[in-house]
Parts: structure tokens; sequence; C-alpha cells
């Protein structure tokens, strides 16, 4: 059973929309008792981030299969609706705008990349519905200067990440002059603001900031430039496929320079695309299916097998972090739903105020939220792993 | 009825009043729809106006320039940034949005000037170049446009003592849309949309009506370029966040999509264009990750169903032609061509070019006077078209001078055609998407275009062109597409529109080619008038009728030469000219030694055959028959018919009505390389070797079909037959000489061994001795026993050769008999040469 | 450095070159050129990857069979996006094979899978030195495996009488179909050895680089530069431009950072078409009136 039907939503939603382009459809009807509270989700669904998006669904659909099972939120159940912003911020906010304006979502998920999420955020704020967010992890997101701010995380912070790679580099590698390696997209940018300022604060140089386009082949050129300026570390901000591009290129160069890098590799195909370099990087995490103390990995995995059959084993759900990051920030979401008593936006941003404490995934939740603290994860939560045969493995 | 209501209909969509009312009802139904709907669809209602702006803007530059751009994203970048960085820094949005519009605007400028140097893939690999530039400019240049995470927080525009959130924005960008369409409306309907889609159906036209390309389509890119950055101005506060990621390349191809996929060159095309880019994707939403792939295949279903577009669909449905006919104006036609300038000689001197080491023309001199008729005859591949094409500044002369108030010589065409100097071509080049009319209208001003949204042509230079088009005696509706003319009116039409730019100089490239004889002794009408208004005409043209008839004065020219030069009369009788014409009457040319007597079961026959361009038959009822080792001539006219008979038997011209047997095959519905298979071998007019491939290539590709083929000792039995091919076998057949090109031709169908061999025009522009030695092979294959047909000018060698003959006149068989009583046949001379006056 | 650099950009170079090759097929017999070319380039790798890995044929038979689809590819494209197109004599095939390609990406986006897989050769293990830089085997087999396809390409058309019938149709179309020559056939034929040269680079460039539906459109456009850079009539211009704008983008990534790695090779291109509008080795027909 699928949580999420496609097909049952096209014919009706056609009708709607030719409907309301007539001019026909004027507002939005009030939600019946017995309606589905709809959750919306805005991610890229297609393009080379679809697999991010892909993790993001299917941890959002384990949670709501759970609590539907559970009798749903205030007698209602919850009903996925999700939208494909193929990356662009300008089709994200239109997304916003339909899921809020038309769908009538009690709760917007969504925004991998750090941009869409940008340009969503003072439009939920000014509408005031809660957008929680399961994966961009720009700074400004949360801290987006509105009061009141109806924006959440559960996910990582760059600001945090940068700090964390920093103080990795320096404690076990003795980083001196360490470079930076990073995607050439927002992600990368933000990380670089980050990384900068954790260099700074420990009054570091750096040996140089080298970015990889998402297609690059070889990046020798680029890590020729830092290892010439002296690089004695490398911070890699990078998705799977570029950063085994990076370990690719250093094993041509024959170069053995630890990498720190952000949680880009996480995905389950890392060893097979990096090659024999793959065990080497030291890689940030929020949470990991294999090594996990926390009886809740093994669970959901198995949980998430029955979910999804095309799932066979801990390669597959990949990248865990946007699988648990979803799913916890779906639970959360419930319980301030729950809390609220209602679907109104206020309420619910004072219902996730309100949460005491939520067993998840990747940690015990105590008091998440505060109104001034909306990111559900902080500096504690991120522990650095290394890829063993293929899986994400925690260092001691 | 139905008729009835489709011209009316008709007749109120080209109504301006009413594209401007549905303009206005658009706009009107647009902003109130965006006053009452709210919320997400005034939003998408926004969204379809921004883009709409973009495609009205791409309708200007691909519907009526005809040129593309996969780089309009990055002027929308520009816009957008530009709105941003200034509202950002302080300046009030309404300051910024026109600053926006005029950045894209100059940029625009700036990249049509590399860009518009060049065409096709390299004109759409440039703009591609440039949306990449622009959008890694905004990335890395990061202190003006913030990088990768972009610009936010944009203060809200305020105007009116209100401020403008989505409604007001939806609002605002309706009525720029509106404006851009008003603004298409009214551009297009001027003479510089004329010249616009002038350039895009035929630059060479257009130049020869003083249009200069170049700047017609610079504003095309200006235009479209500073309507994309007035978009991106207006999506700036409306998103209130921007960053590269907002501007993916494809979204340059969703709104060339709009475009196209609406109906470019339609005023209301781009309208459902963005239905089809912007609201369908919205209705789509819900197939999430499908969604993309759902949309890919309905772009391509579109574009297979409606390759011109939804509104290039209806109109082609809905609409019906205007039947309205030319009025004469009772003006008269010295009024109606209205010369420019004073009265000058044209005066040619010692003008000579070469192309690649060939002397195509070499100091050729005439004066063409005011009220005169100056003929350039000479056989094909004299040079008359590359003198024509000098004096028309198509071509820059080696060496010499073409005077008329100053030196001309060098000039680029449209300045050429802007001195005075208007021309028609060996075919006809029309404006084949504008009207009948609309061809007359962009001549109208010679080039001198006036304001960009100035008024359409006026009511007088109308009844100007219905003047000249009833002088020229077409009679056909105004209104009629171009393409859709018949042959005659054609030419008629591409005569009045020289005209229309009040020629003093009249050229006129093989008017008559084609034309039936009444047409002819018409046009011989036509010409004396246009020279006694004083316009200096000068003909270029074969029929030898005509030209005797009509001419004041004569040049002649043969191998890039003047050989000869006066009155008809004196020319008529010159030795050197009939000697060009009639082949050299030194060689006679080789007989059948005994007279033919072969069975008569035809090798190759055709039966009733019509063949045309378009609506006009060039072949009509043609019934010929070849048989077995029998030589025959096919005789007439240029433009008889004679090589659309050859490329119709051999399958080249296709579709054909009528029978054609080859060996008691039918192959009238056979294709070209079939009937090559069959054995047909047709050495094809102007020799057309393969340029690149050696001469031995060129031969062995002759045996395509044959399996079973020795290569070495056939090519050896050619080579001795032809001895000049023996020391070029391994050069490529692009550098040989024009006779050993002909050679190489007949060797490369000879190795098909076909059952029968066509020759067209084989002697053309070959030198006397040249002739001889390709005549005595021809022969010699007869001899042999080769079964050949043969279209040849060179009348009397073609027949001396030849066992029987037909005589081509206008696509008809008007004569037939053996080659030894056609010989004896003065109406034969005739043909070629004229009846003297 | 500069050694390490030109190997980059010669490996990378060359495949620009093979797939602007794929150009220059299509180009040269039928003025038209398909522009999912990249996601025909992403095709090959991804059959490359089901017969080779996922269903575990030998890699020669996986190599065979994934080309053999591409061709098929190829000459539906011709047959169902571009003839259409070309028999009205529209230029609309240009924004058919944009959508073509759009479409294949998003299909194999689904059956393939939404991660990038990697295609394991043993030439791409481990690196080898050469002139004191590392590269791997296969990186310094491409610019072989490429100048040695311009070479059997040339050798095709020059040597053989399907290669000169396809010349042939280049160079006069109507005297081709005079001696027999299915024009086309050469055309669709064209078309197929067009997706192949694709398939190829894809093949060649996966090991060194990954399997997913996405890895095509950037060097589609990249190739297609090169294309129009070397000037799309000449088969050897189009490689030689291939591989200098490998070779630019190297160099540039390595002396300038790699900020400004596209900036200059696209501004290259605009610069080049400004001082020689038909590229640097095409060539112009004559203006005929």
């Amino acid at each position: 059973m699928k949580a999420y039907g496609i097909r049952s939503h096209i014919s009706r939603r056609i009708a709607l929309a030719g409907m309301a382009a007539a001019g026909i459809l004027a507002g939005i009807s009030p939600a019946q008792a017995a309606d589905p509270i709809k959750i919306g989700l805005i991610a890229s669904l297609s393009g080379p981030s679809a697999k991010s998006g892909e993790a993001i669904t299917r941890g959002m659909t384990l949670a709501i299969t759970e609590i539907n099972e559970a009798g749903g939120v205030l007698g209602r159940p919850l009903e996925l609706i999700r939208r494909d912003d193929e990356a662009n911020p300008g089709k994200g906010l239109i997304a916003a705008r339909e899921l809020i304006q038309r769908e009538g979502v009690t709760v917007l998920f969504g925004g991998l990349q750090t941009p869409v999420s940008l340009a969503i955020v003072p439009y939920v704020n000014q509408i005031q519905v809660p957008f929680m967010g399961p994966w961009a992890a720009g700074t400004p997101i949360t801290k987006n200067g509105a009061d009141p701010n109806y924006v959440f995380r559960v996910s990582a912070v760059d600001e945090i990440v940068g700090v964390a790679l920093v103080d990795r580099a320096v404690s076990v590698h003795n980083a001196q002059k360490p470079g930076l390696v990073l995607i050439n997209n927002p992600w990368g940018e933000s990380n670089e603001k980050a990384l900068i300022a954790a260099l700074a604060a420990k009054g570091m140089p750096n040996a140089g900031i080298e970015k990889v386009e998402a297609k690059d082949v070889d990046v020798v050129p680029q890590l020729t430039r830092l290892k010439e300026a002296g690089a004695d570390t490398i911070f890699m901000v990078a998705n799977v496929g570029p950063s085994a591009q990076v370990m690719k290129s250093l094993e041509r160069m024959g170069w053995d320079v630890p990498v720190v890098s952000h949680w880009g590799p996480a995905g389950g195909r890392f060893s097979e695309l990096a090659g024999p370099r793959a065990k080497t990087v030291e890689m940030i995490q929020t949470f990991t299916f294999s090594g996990n103390d926390n009886p809740k990995a093994d669970e959901k995995l198995a949980a998430l097998k029955a979910l999804f059959p095309e799932i066979e084993s801990a390669a597959d759900v990949t990248p865990a972090v946007g699988i648990a990051n979803a799913y916890d920030a779906m639970h959360l979401t419930a319980l301030a739903i729950a809390n609220a008593e209602s679907t109104d936006g206020p309420a619910i941003r004072e219902g996730f105020y309100a949460i005491e404490s939520y067993e998840g995934m990747i940690k015990t939740y105590e008091k998440p939220f505060t109104p001034e603290q909306h990111d559900a994860l902080g500096p504690n939560d991120y522990v650095f792993t290394r890829f063993i045969d293929g899986e994400i493995i925690p260092i001691e | 009825m139905i008729l009835s209501l489709r011209s009316r209909l008709s007749r109120m969509v080209k109504d301006p009043r009413v594209a401007i009312a549905t303009i206005a009802l658009l706009t009107l139904v647009s902003i109130i729809l965006a006053t009452q709907i709210g919320g997400y669809f005034v939003f998408i209602l926004a969204l379809m106006a921004i883009n709409l702006c973009v495609g009205v803007g791409l309708n200007i530059l691909l519907g009526l320039s005809g040129q593309i751009s996969f780089g309009h994203v990055g002027f929308f970048l520009i816009g957008a940034y530009a709105v941003g960085i200034a509202t950002l820094a302080g300046w009030s949005f309404w300051i910024a949005l026109p600053m926006a519009t005029l950045l894209g605007a100059v940029t625009g400028g700036l990249l049509a000037l590399p860009a518009l140097r060049v065409s096709g893939p390299y004109l759409a690999m440039m703009t591609i170049a440039f949306a990449f530039i622009v959008e890694h400019g905004a990335i890395e240049w990061r202190d003006l446009t913030g990088g990768q995470n972009g610009l936010m927080g944009f203060p809200v525009p305020e105007a009116f003592g209100r401020v403008f959130f989505e409604m007001e924005m939806a609002i605002l960008a309706i009525l720029f849309a509106g404006l851009s369409l008003v603004l298409y409306h009214v551009l297009a309907r001027g003479h510089w949309g004329l010249a616009m889609r002038a350039v895009s159906d035929s630059e060479v036209a257009a130049q020869s009506v003083g249009i200069d390309p170049l700047r017609v389509k610079t504003l095309a890119f200006v235009l479209s370029a500073a309507l994309a950055a007035l978009a991106g101005g207006l999506f700036t506060p409306l998103q209130g966040f921007i960053s590269p990621g907002s501007f993916p390349f494809f979204q340059s191809i969703l709104f060339l999509l709009a475009v196209v996929v609406g109906g470019s060159r339609t005023l209301l095309g781009p309208v459902l264009g963005v239905l089809v880019t912007v609201l369908l994707p919205e209705l789509l939403s819900g197939l999430a990750e499908y969604r993309l792939l759902f949309f890919g295949g309905l772009m391509l279903g579109v574009l297979l169903a409606a390759p011109r577009g939804i509104m290039g669909l209806l109109q082609r449905v809905l609409i019906v032609e205007d039947p309205k006919t030319a009025v004469a104006s009772g003006m008269p036609l010295s009024e109606l061509v209205g010369r420019q300038g004073a009265e000058v000689d044209l005066a040619v001197s010692n003008l000579s070019i070469s192309f690649g080491g060939v002397r195509a023309a070499q100091d050729v001199s005439f004066t063409a006077e005011p009220g005169r008729i100056t003929s350039i005859i000479g056989p094909n591949g004299a040079g008359k078209t590359t003198v024509l094409n000098m004096v028309g500044g198509f071509y820059v002369p080696d060496s010499g001078t073409i005077r008329l108030d100053h030196d001309l010589a060098g000039k680029t065409a449209w300045a050429a055609a802007r001195a005075g100097i208007a021309r028609t071509y060996q075919t006809t080049q029309l404006f084949e998407q504008l009207s009948v009319i609309d061809n007359l209208l962009t001549a109208d001003r010679a080039g001198a275009l006036g304001m960009p949204f100035g008024p359409p042509p006026s009511d007088a230079a109308r009844s100007r062109a219905e003047g000249l088009l009833a002088f020229v005696g077409y009679d056909g509706p105004l209104d009629r597409e171009a393409a859709a003319l018949p042959h005659v009116d054609r030419r008629l039409v591409e005569i009045a529109r020289a005209l229309a730019t009040r020629p003093r100089v009249l050229l006129l490239d093989e008017p008559a080619a084609g034309l039936s004889q009444s047409d002819k002794e018409q046009l011989a009408l036509l010409l004396r008038q246009i020279a006694e208004v004083g316009i200096a005409v000068v003909l270029v043209e074969h029929d030898m009728g005509l030209v005797m008839g009509v001419s004041d004065d004569i040049l002649v020219l043969d191998a890039g030469t003047p050989i000869a030069h006066g009155t008809p009369v004196a020319v008529r009788n010159d030795p050197a000219v009939l000697r060009a014409y009639l082949g050299d009457n030194d060689y006679p040319g080789r007989p059948r030694t005994a007279p033919w007597t072969g069975e008569r079961v035809a090798v190759l026959g055709a039966h009733k055959l019509v063949a045309g361009y378009g609506a006009a038959p060039v072949l009509q009822q043609i019934d010929i028959s070849v048989d077995p080792a029998e030589t025959v001539a096919i005789l007439g006219a240029n433009g008889a018919g004679k090589s659309t008979l050859m490329r119709a038997l051999a399958g080249l011209h296709r579709p054909v009505e009528g029978s054609v047997l080859l060996d008691d095959a039918e192959i009238s519905g056979t294709e070209a390389h079939e009937i090559a298979a069959h054995g047909l071998a047709l050495v094809p007019e102007g020799r057309q070797v393969f340029p690149e491939l050696s001469v031995r290539d060129n031969i062995l590709l002759g045996a395509f079909t044959r399996k079973d083929l020795d290569a070495d000792r056939e090519i050896e039995a050619l080579l001795t037959r032809f001895p000049r091919l023996r020391d070029r076998i391994d050069m490529p057949a692009g550098v040989l000489s024009g006779g050993e090109q002909q050679m190489l031709a007949v060797a490369r169908g000879l190795i098909a061994k076909p059952r029968i061999l066509l020759l067209d025009e084989p002697s053309l522009g070959l030198a006397p001795a040249m002739v001889r030695e390709l005549f005595d092979t021809l022969a010699d294959l007869r001899d042999e026993g080769v079964t050949i047909l043969l279209v040849d000018q060179m009348a009397t060698l073609a027949l001396a050769i030849s066992d029987r003959a037909y005589v081509l006149e206008n696509g008809e068989v008007v004569k037939t008999g053996t080659a030894s009583d056609l010989s004896r046949d003065t109406d034969v001379e005739q043909a070629y040469l004229g009846a003297a006056e | 450095m500069i050694a390490s650099t030109l190997i980059t950009g010669l490996g990378l170079g060359a495949m620009y070159g093979l797939l602007a090759l794929g150009f220059h097929v299509t180009y040269a017999v039928s003025k038209t050129v398909n522009f999912s070319q990249g996601s025909s380039m992403m095709f090959g790798a991804v059959m490359g990857y089901t017969f080779g890995v996922t269903l575990g044929w030998p890699m020669p038979l996986a190599i065979l069979a994934a080309l053999t689809c591409c061709a098929v590819l190829g000459l539906a494209i011709e047959r169902f996006v571009v003839r259409p197109f070309v028999q009205r004599g529209s230029d609309l095939w240009l924004m058919a094979t944009v959508a073509a390609g759009i479409m294949l990406e998003n299909i194999v986006l689904f059956t393939f899978g939404k991660e990038p897989r990697s295609l394991p050769s043993g030439w791409a293990d481990e690196a080898i030195e050469v002139f004191g830089a590392g590269a791997y085997p296969l990186q310094l087999a491409i610019p072989v495996v490429g100048v040695g396809i311009a070479l059997l390409l040339t050798l095709v058309q020059t040597r053989t009488k399907i290669g000169k019938a396809m010349l042939a149709t280049v160079q006069r179309p109507d005297a081709a179909r005079l001696v027999g020559v299915n024009t086309r056939t050469v055309i669709a034929a064209s078309f197929a050895i067009s997706t192949v040269f694709a398939g190829i680079a894809g093949l060649l460039i996966a090991p060194l680089f990954n399997v997913s539906a996405s890895m095509g459109t950037i060097f589609g456009i990249k190739a297609f530069a090169a294309a129009i850079l070397g000037g799309i009539t000449s088969a050897w211009g189009v490689v030689i431009a291939g591989v200098l704008y490998g070779c630019i983008e190297a160099l540039t990534t390595a002396y300038l950072g790699s900020s400004y790695t596209q900036i200059v090779s696209f501004s290259m291109v605009i610069l080049v078409l400004v001082t020689v509008p038909n590229g640097l080795f095409g060539t112009a027909g004559l203006k005929r009136v």
C-alpha cells in the first residue's frame, strides 16, 4: 500500500484547476471534520536531486503510515501531497502557493536546496502556515528575522556543521591550512561562508576555495591548486557523485591528504563510486542505519522494507539522513498539530513549542523547539562516520 | 453560408481595430480575474503575463525576423537582477524597471553585433553560450548578485497610494503584457515589421528592395531582449526572491516553446503558448515527479500535430483569402513609379570577376540609358547573371566601375537598391510567406523604414502598389500568399515589386523563363512601357524572340567575355553570335553512317506525363518514347520544360501524373535511387560531380547499384574513352575544368551499364573544342549501341548525332520527327534565335 | 602541474570530440542535429551498465548490446522526431529533439534509478604515472579511441562504398540519388552512427565518472559548443575543437581557478565565432543568387 496515491489525484485536480482557471473557484472550501489533514511536500522529485526527494518522501510516508494506523491526528488521517520544484526557487514558490492556497495544506514540508526554501520562507511567514525543513541547511532559513516565525527545521545547520568540521580537522588531523572543495551550488556556497567563519574564529588561514561542478569528471586541476597552495586537510562539501570524483582524482594524483566531509557522500553507493579511497573520508552525519545503538534504526529499516518493496538492504535507504530527518520532522509536526488541537497555523506554531519529549530516529527530543530555537538538531547531534564495506559506521 | 461566415470572420480577424479590441478585452478580463480569483491563481496569472512579455519579444525575433535564440533566459535574468539590485540599493522600482529594460536592450544590441553575423546552429550556440555566461556571472559576481543564494527582501513597489502585492503586481504585469501585444501589433503592421518578415523569408530579396538585413535583425534582437528584461524586472518583486537557480537554461527552451506552440508570427500565438507552458504544468503539478516526463511527451506531440502552432492551425481552418483584386489607380505609370533622382546613364566599365581562378566575367562594359532596353545575351554559363550580380551589389567585382551618380562597385546590394537599381531573379525571389500586396509594400520605402513603431503603409502606398500590380497585369487576389502563386504571377509580382522601389535602373534576369508565348508578348509590351517612363532596363534573357523584339542595344557575352555589341539586327547577323549559339558551324557533328533501323520496342516511354511546381504545370501531357540503341534529342528554348522532363523521367521530380515506363515497368511513382537501379542513368544538368571525392570515386559511385563490377578493367576502359581523365584520376573532381567534369559525369553514368543514358545539357558552358570532343564521344556511344536521350542547347549538334527529336515548347511537344527532317526545319532555328523583325 | 592538467583536458576533450563528431555526422548529411545527443550518451552508459552489471553479461557483449540500443535509438529519433519536420520544411526538429531528450532522461530516471552508479573497469582502478603526473589508463585511452574513431570515420568515408555514398549525399544529394544511393537511408544511418558515437563516449567516460540519468545534458551542450567551435562541417575540426575545449577548461581551472571555467570557455566560443563565423575549420558555401 502506498500512502501517496498519484493517479487518484490527477483527474480531480485537473477538473478543479479547469474550474479555477475559468474563474469559478473563488476560495478554499473549509475542511470538513472527516477530511484528511493535508501535509504538503515541495522537493526536487526529478533531476539530479531526485534521490534525496525520494528519501524525504519515504521518511514522511513511513511516519504518516504509522500515525494513520494509530488513528491519525485530531481523529483525522494525514495525507501527503507532493510537488516537484525542479530545484528552481520560482517553481518552489508557485508550488507553495498552490499547496497552501488551493490544496489547503496544514503544514508545508520542503526545500532540498536552500534557495528554494529561502524563496518560500517570506510567503509562509506572511500567510502563517508552518513550514518544516527536513533537508536544506542554510542558516537564514530558520533565522529569517520574521516575528512570528513559522519556519522549523529538523536537519543540519551549515553554521554548526562548519564549526564541527573545523574542530575535527584541527583536533584529529592537526590541520594548519585546510583547503576547501565545494560543489558549485547554493549549498556549497552556504558552507563556504560557514567554514570560513569557523576558520576565522580559530584564526586559521585556508589554502584556497575550489569549486566542483556537479558534472566534473576530473577534479585534478582544482586539487592541484590546493596542493600547491600547501593544503594539509581538505574540507569537502558536495553530493555523492562529485564527492566520488574528488576521491578518484586524489587517488589519481597520489595525494594522501585527510578529507573531512559534509554529509554529501551519504548515499549508499559512495564506496562503489569513489573506489578504494572512499573509506578514508570522514563524514559528518545526523543519522546512520548501520552501527546505530538506537533500536529504532533497525526497527524502522524493517518497516521501510515492508512499506517499499524495492528496498532490499541498508544500501537502498539513502540518503539515510533524509529519511530520518523527514521521519522525525513528520512525527514532531503531528505532535504539534495534536497540541494545537486545530489545523490553524498560529496554533500549530504554538504546538511546536509545546512539544515536551519525543523519541525519534535520530535522538530523543526534549523540548526541541522554543520561540528562540527553531532548529531541533544542535551541535551535539552530529557524529563523524566512515564508510566501511559500503556501510556508514560511526567513528569512535 | 458557412463560407460567407468564414470570409466575414477572416475579414474581422484582419481588421486592426478588432485586434486592438481583442487585446483590450483580454487585458480587461485578465485584470478583472486578477481582482476576483485571489490567491494562487493571481500569482499564476501574473506569471503568465510575465511569460507573455517574453513570448511577445521572442515572437518579434523568431516570428517576424526568423532568428532563433536559446539565450533569452539570460536577458530575463539581467532584468530581474537589475531591478533586484537597484531596489535593494534604494532606487524606486519605477525607475529601476525602465533602467532594467534599457539594460536588456543594450545587452541585446551588444550580443546582436557578433550573433547576427552567424546563423543557424552557429547562432543557436552563440545564444546558448550567452545564457551560460550570464548565469555563471550571476553566480560568481557575488558582491553584486548574492551568488548562489541569491537576493531577497526587496522593498515592495508602491504607487497611487497602494502597496504592490501580488494582485497589484499581476495587474501591472497584465498591463505590460497587453502593451507588448499592442506594440507587436503596431510593429508587425508597420514598415519595420514588414521588413523583418521580408528578411526572414529571403535576405537576398530584402536587400534588393533596399532593406539592410543586419539593421532589421538587430532591431528585432534588441526589442526582444528588452521585453525579456522587462519581464525579468516584473518577476523580481512578484517572487520576492531571486537566485541563479530561478533562471535555469531550460527556461529558455520553455520561452521558445510558448511561441512555437502558440503559433509564431501570429498576434495571439504567444497568449495560447503561455497557457501551455505556464498554466498546463500547474494543472499537471499533481503528477509530481512524472510532470517533466509527461510535459516532454506533450511538447513533442503538440509539435508533431501542429507544426505551425495552435494559431497557425486555427488560421488554416478558419481564415479564407480575401478575393479582392488590384484596382488600377488611373495614375500614369510615370507617377506610379515616381523615380528617385535625375535620369542618369548606368555606366558599367571593365567589370571583371573570377571565382577560384575561373574568370566568370572579363572586361565587361556597357551603358544602359534611361528609356532604353539593353539586353545581355549569351549561351548558358556566359556570365550574364554574374554581371547582374555585380551591378546589383551581390558580388564584389575584382576590378571595374559601376557608375550611376557615383561608383557603386563593391557597395552592398541594399545600397545599390537604394541608389535606384532594382532587380528580379532567375528563380523568382518573392517573400513567400507574405501576401502579394505586402510583397510590394516592403519595397515602398526602398529601405528608408522610418521609426520602428510608425504607422502602417499609407493608403496612398497601397493604391500605388495596387496600381503597379494592375499595370503588370496581376489579376489574382491581393491577399494571396506569394508561395501559392502560379509561375507567371510570380514573375509579374516580382517585376511590380522591383518597380515599387521607384528604380532608375531595372535589372531583369530571365523574366520570360517559363512563360507562354502570349505571356511573353505581354511581357514585351510591359518592358517597353517601363522603359518609356525613363527607366534604364537591363535584360538578361534566353528567349531570342523577346530579346530581338524589345531590345534597343544588345551585349553578347561568351565565356565571360563580350563578343558583340550593337542593335538586334547587327547582333543577329554576327557570325560570332551564331557560332556561340548554334554551335561551332565548323564542326557539324557526326551523324550515323546508316540510318537507324531498330525494333520499335521502347526502352523508355512517357505517356500523358504532367509535372509541375505547386499549382503551375511545367509539363503538359508529354508523350515520348526511346527505342533500344536509338539516340533521341529533345529541343526547345530555355524554360520549355526540358530539364523538368529529364528530372521527371529520372525520378528526381515527384509527384508526376501520367505514366512512365522503363522496360515495361511503371516508374512514375518510383524514387530516383530505385530508377537508377533499374538501369536509367541521368547525367544531370550542371554535371553535379561530387567535388570533394576523387575522379575514381566519382566513377565508382556510378556503379553503386551494380554487384558485378570489375572495377579495374571497367575504369581502364573508361579512361581509354576519356583520356583526359587519366592524369586526374586521383584528384578531387572539384578542381577539374568544366569539360573534364562533363566527361566525368558521362563516365559516371556509363559505368552503371544503363539500359538508357539521359544527358541534360552536356555542352553547357563548355569551350568549342570540348564540345567537339564530347559530341564525338556521344556519337561513338551511339554507334556502339547505347540508348541515349539527349537535351542540349546546341540544337544543330544535337540533331546531327540523333536519330529522332522532339521539340518542346511551353511544356508541350510541338513537333517530332527524324533528326534530318527537323534540321531542315526553319521553325527550329526560330525557337532558338527568334524571328527577325 | 601542466602534464596533469593536460591529461585531464585531453581525456575530457576527446570525449567532447566524440560527441561532437555525432553532431557533425548528421549535420553533414542532412543539415540537422540531434539536440538530445547528451541524452544519447547517457543512454549508452545506462544500457552498458544494465547489460554488463545488472544482467552480468560479459563486458564486450554488454558494450555491443548497448551500442546496438544506441543505434536503434538514433534510428527512432530520425524517423519519429526529425524526419516529420524535415519533410514539412520545418526547423522544429530542433525543439522536438530537445523534447525527446527530456523524455529519455526522465524515463531513465524512473527505470534505471535516481542514484549515480559506478561502471567498473580495470582501466580506471589504479592510477599510473605519466610525465610525473598520475593518470588512469582509461583517461589516456579516450583520446586514442577518439582519434581512432575519427580516423575510422575518415577511412569509412574515403575507403568504403557506403562511406562514399554518405559523402556523395552531402555534396550533391540529387546526383547521389541518380547513381542509386537511397539518401533517406543514408540520413537515417547517419543518425544511428551519431548516437553510437554518443554511446561510445558515454561508455568510455562512465568508469571514470558514473552512470546516471542526468549525466549527459551538460556534456551534450559542451560537445555542441565544440562542434560549432570546430566548424560543424569538418570531421577532424570538431574532434580537434573538442580536445581544445577540454584543455581550455582544464587549464582555466588550474591557472585561473574553477570559478572562471564556464565563463572563460563559453566566452571563447563567442570570441571564436566573432573572428571566424564558420568555426575554426568549417567552410561556408559560396553565396548564390
